[in-house]
């Protein structure tokens, strides 16, 4: 049986305290709405003063810091830099790669802290001050956590470099100079300090290192056994303090910072040498020590325990309990996955923890108008639900600009979201209409390969060519291309404009072909005939003879379809008829011109075959 | 953390019963026992009235925003019967259409996937279900459940829309043939779940039985791509549950008890992507809950209205994962 350890956590929602009515609560896109209702519906509600207040809440505001986007900006580089490690990479170049990778990272949050810490100083008013300065103390916390892990996971520094590490990594934090190191190099036995210390490219083993170790140290145990600086209670008690005796040391605490700056001096002189798997046992003993029995320990130093205990798990779930966002246990947890120390469990959401966490961090991000575009990259290396959380966020970005709205869209289409595209170009097209843009709104339709939408459009441009007698956005219909194949009634709409370009070119017998296979094809709808055959009126009025005989017959063969009413396989009829007396003004006029230009045909080819 | 990031004073003047972000996360709409319904734009952490809509002559129950490929559609339903859709035009917020066809009063309505087109599902206190479809130039036709629930029907909501049988494209030009499933739940303990027939008319396909007094609302939870589907139930006898089905034909429903609370529980709702559960009770709560490894359902986080003169920061703890 599972146990959540802790109670879940409150959030109080200030307001008015009522005991009598109840939260209504809903999921807005990114935050959540909270306000004080009665679910028991009555029609007259008691007399109880009702709060009008609506509440939105939401987690994850610190994306809006704007100090801290630098740090999600660059470490969304160093994550992507991460992921396209060559696989194939093993042994030590794979690990120096890593560790760069960490020190990256590192560097990252340390620019951040400084750049806080800036302005904390700089700050106006002290509340403000105050904040960013626990910012930077946050800050400071992450990274010296994440230090320890990189010096234990993935430096994975054995005995003898372990502590020189651990030196460094203290020394880093702890503002103050350690007094201590000072006085012992300074003091007896250099010499031995110094060829001890030489480590970095001296080619000792650790035994003769360790050997060495042991023989200077019983050379000071000797000293203090004879009591040879009896006389100077100082000196004795550095002595103390270079055999590592706890006590000694602890007296110094005011110069000792914290427990693990305790920890470590203590390591420097009782064991130097100490292997990691020893490490929690020091750092256990340490802790209790400097703490004395006086305080209790803090989340970070239950932290820094479990780390030194090289229970990575338990590292990561404690930062994500003391942590305010997920940015911190999303990318650590990343770079120990590659470091391959996660053992794979399975969870609900995300095949492992480190999805499981990239997620929640990207879901984070898109609550931000613009740091939602590197939540893309994140979900992208997600490999289970990374799709198809991308897209149900994506379809929520508002698309306020063109450019916006052209950015989510090209993310889809690279990654074949072939729903999302369609619906977002369907919204945007939606609103062309409304707004009376034809031209956009076809775009958009052809964009999202929308048959339906493109025949509506298309309609409405055809409708309104009817009225004004004129083609609004000539451009976009003249450079169709193939996106005219979409609709059947785009095609029409596309082959109609270009019959009016021919015309207008003056090449009447090309222009004459297209009009009558307009019709005989049925791509034009029936209710457009009328329209058609009477631009065909000013062609068969030209002195030349355009339409043959046989094109003519046909011509007339469509009239009398139309007039006849009879029903046209696959057709629609959208448009009105026309008013009965134009009509039938229109058809006279028309069936005179269709008498006379046969008649005229005849002769011309028939002449024609004479000579 | 989470924290309040923006105070909305509605200035409704009596109880407010509903309140919903649109698809962006941009506009708020609210209704009220003052049988008002408003609209606010809530960008960049500001409010501004964007309408006051007057027309329903009794408490409005709940608002329900169109997807927005249809244009700017808000639905209310109300305790005087009816079902009012308003529509932005041109700037302004106006009544498209009034839906009067019960004969008691409207408790719950909803949105079908805008897949399956313009088509809103209301519930009513007079045990029918009606279900009104967008035809063009103003006309809504309209499909009525009789009896779907007796005494009264209290919650509706859609399944998402998923496209049946193969994952092949289908040619363009052509609508996918879509089942169109919604849950109900009412009056007589039961949640059902509907299937729209070849013919257009809807079937009841399933029972759902488990609770002992009134079901309050359904939420059949957001599509994740995974082939099975999870709603979830509140009811008056305290208990929430989560159905879940296996198999794509719909047809084998189990429960689980997710907790049993010590008060009716009024209201259920999922987040987007499906991961929380929001459950609104009697006991002046909110509790959020997410799915963990075994199966088990945790409370990662309670929102309680009450006393206080700051939001005590809190954050949301990882689901176990041992």
């Amino acid at each position: 049986m599972e146990e959540f350890d802790g109670e879940p956590a409150v959030t109080v929602i200030p307001g008015v305290n009522s005991k009598k009515n109840q939260m209504c609560f809903d999921w807005g896109p990114g935050e959540m709405l909270v306000c004080e209702t009665s679910f028991s519906k009555k029609e007259k509600s008691e007399m109880v003063p009702s709060c009008p207040f609506i509440y939105i809440i939401r987690k994850d505001v610190d994306v809006y810091s704007q100090i801290l986007r630098k740090l999600f900006n660059e470490s969304h580089g160093i994550f992507l830099g991460l992921q396209r490690i060559d696989e194939e990479l093993t042994g030590k170049s794979r690990k120096s790669q890593l560790v760069r990778v960490s020190k990256n990272y590192r560097s990252v949050i340390r620019a951040c802290m400084e750049e806080m810490h800036q302005v904390a100083i700089a700050a106006k008013d002290p509340a403000s001050g105050r904040q960013f300065s626990s910012q930077v103390s946050i800050l400071s916390a992450m990274e010296l956590i994440w230090n320890l892990c990189e010096i234990l996971f993935i430096e994975v520094a054995p005995a003898g470099h372990l502590l020189l590490h651990l030196l460094d990594w203290v020394r880093l934090h702890v503002c103050e100079v350690d007094s201590l190191s000072a006085d012992v190099l300074g003091s007896e036995n250099p010499s031995n300090h110094d060829s001890f210390w030489n480590l970095p490219g001296n080619t000792q083993t650790l035994t003769e290192l360790e050997l060495k170790w042991q023989h200077w140290h019983e050379e000071c145990e000797q000293y203090l056994q004879d009591s040879t600086f009896a006389t100077n209670p100082h000196l004795e008690s550095l002595l103390k303090i270079m055999l590592g005796d706890e006590a000694a040391l602890l007296e110094q605490k005011e110069l000792l910072s914290n427990w693990y700056h305790f920890l470590v001096t203590r390591l420097l002189y009782s064991n130097p040498t100490v292997k990691p798997i020893d490490l929690h046992y020091y750092a256990q003993s340490s802790l209790d020590l400097f703490l004395g029995g006086e305080s209790s320990p803090e989340p970070l130093d239950n932290i820094l325990l479990a780390a030194f205990e090289f229970d990575i798990h338990q590292v990561i779930k404690e930062c994500s309990i003391a942590l305010s966002n997920w940015w911190f246990v999303a990318h650590l947890t990343d770079l120990l996955d590659h470091c391959k120390l996660l053992q794979s469990h399975n969870l609900y959401f995300g095949s492992n923890m480190r999805e499981f966490l990239l997620l929640e961090y990207a879901s984070g991000l898109f609550a931000h108008p613009s740091l939602w575009q590197l939540g893309v990259d994140y979900f992208d290396y997600c490999p289970k639900l990374g799709r198809v959380s991308l897209e149900l966020h994506i379809e929520r970005i508002p698309l306020n600009t063109e450019q916006k709205a052209l950015k989510v869209l090209r993310i889809c289409e690279q990654r074949q979201m072939t729903e999302q595209v369609r619906s977002i170009c369907k919204i945007l097209a939606m609103k062309a209409v409304r707004n009376n843009r034809l031209g956009s709104a076809l775009s958009w339709s052809i964009r999202a390969k929308d048959a339906a939408f493109a025949t509506l459009v298309s309609d409405r441009f055809l409708r309104d060519y009817c009225e004004r007698g004129c083609f609004s956005d000539l451009d976009l219909i003249d450079n169709l291309g193939p996106a005219m194949m979409l609709s059947d009634r785009l095609t029409f709409l596309g082959k109609y404009r270009e019959f009016h370009r021919m015309y207008g070119e003056k090449r009447f017998a090309d222009a004459a072909s297209l009009l009558l296979s307009l019709m005989t094809s049925r791509i034009a709808p029936r209710s457009f005939w009328m329209t058609l055959l009477t631009d065909a009126l000013p062609l068969l009025e030209q002195k030349q003879v355009i339409f043959s005989a046989e094109q003519t017959y046909e011509l007339m063969q469509c009239l009398e379809d139309l007039m006849s009413r009879r029903p046209v396989r696959g057709e629609s009829d959208i448009q009105q008829l026309q008013d009965e007396d134009i009509e039938t003004t229109k058809v006279e006029m028309l069936r005179l011109a269709l008498a006379r230009n046969l008649a005229r045909a005849i002769i011309r080819e028939g002449s024609l075959e004479g000579s | 953390m989470v924290s309040v990031i923006n105070t909305v004073d509605t200035s409704h003047e009596d109880m407010i019963h509903d309140a919903q972000m649109d698809y962006y996360g941009t506009r708020l709409a609210t209704c009220s026992s003052d049988r008002s319904v408003k609209i606010f734009d809530v960008r960049n952490g500001g409010q501004i009235l964007i309408a006051d809509l007057r027309g329903h002559e009794g408490p409005v129950w709940q608002v329900a925003w169109a997807h927005p490929m249809y244009g700017n559609i808000l639905a209310s339903c109300s305790y005087d019967r009816k079902v009012i859709i308003w529509r932005e035009e041109n700037g302004t917020w106006e009544k498209s259409h009034e839906h009067a066809g019960h004969d008691s009063s409207v408790n719950s309505v909803c949105w079908a996937p805008h897949d399956y087109g313009l088509i809103l599902a209301c519930g009513s206190s007079d045990g029918a279900i009606s279900l009104l479809t967008y035809t063009g130039e103003g006309q809504w036709e309209v499909k009525k459940i009789n009896n779907a629930h007796t005494i009264g029907c209290n919650a509706v909501s859609w399944a998402p829309a998923v496209v049946p049988g193969s994952l092949i494209d289908q040619p363009s030009g052509q609508k996918p043939n879509y089942i169109k499933r919604f849950a109900s739940g009412g009056c007589d303990n039961l949640i059902k779940l509907w299937k729209e027939e070849e013919d257009g008319q809807w079937k009841e396909e399933q029972k759902l039985e488990a609770h002992s007094d009134w079901v309050r609302d359904v939420a059949w939870a957001p599509s994740i791509g995974l082939p099975t589907s999870t709603i979830a139930s509140c009811s008056q006898d305290g208990r929430v549950f989560i159905w879940n089905c296996d198999d794509a034909s719909g047809n084998t429903w189990s429960p689980k008890l997710l907790h049993k609370f010590n008060d009716v529980v009024w209201h259920v709702s999922w987040s987007i992507t499906a991961n929380i559960l929001a459950v609104s009770g009697g006991d002046n709560k909110v509790t959020l809950w997410k799915e963990s490894v075994d199966g088990q359902w945790v409370c990662i986080s309670d929102v309680n209205k009450g006393q206080g003169s700051v939001s005590a920061s809190v954050t949301e703890g990882q689901q176990n994962e041992q």
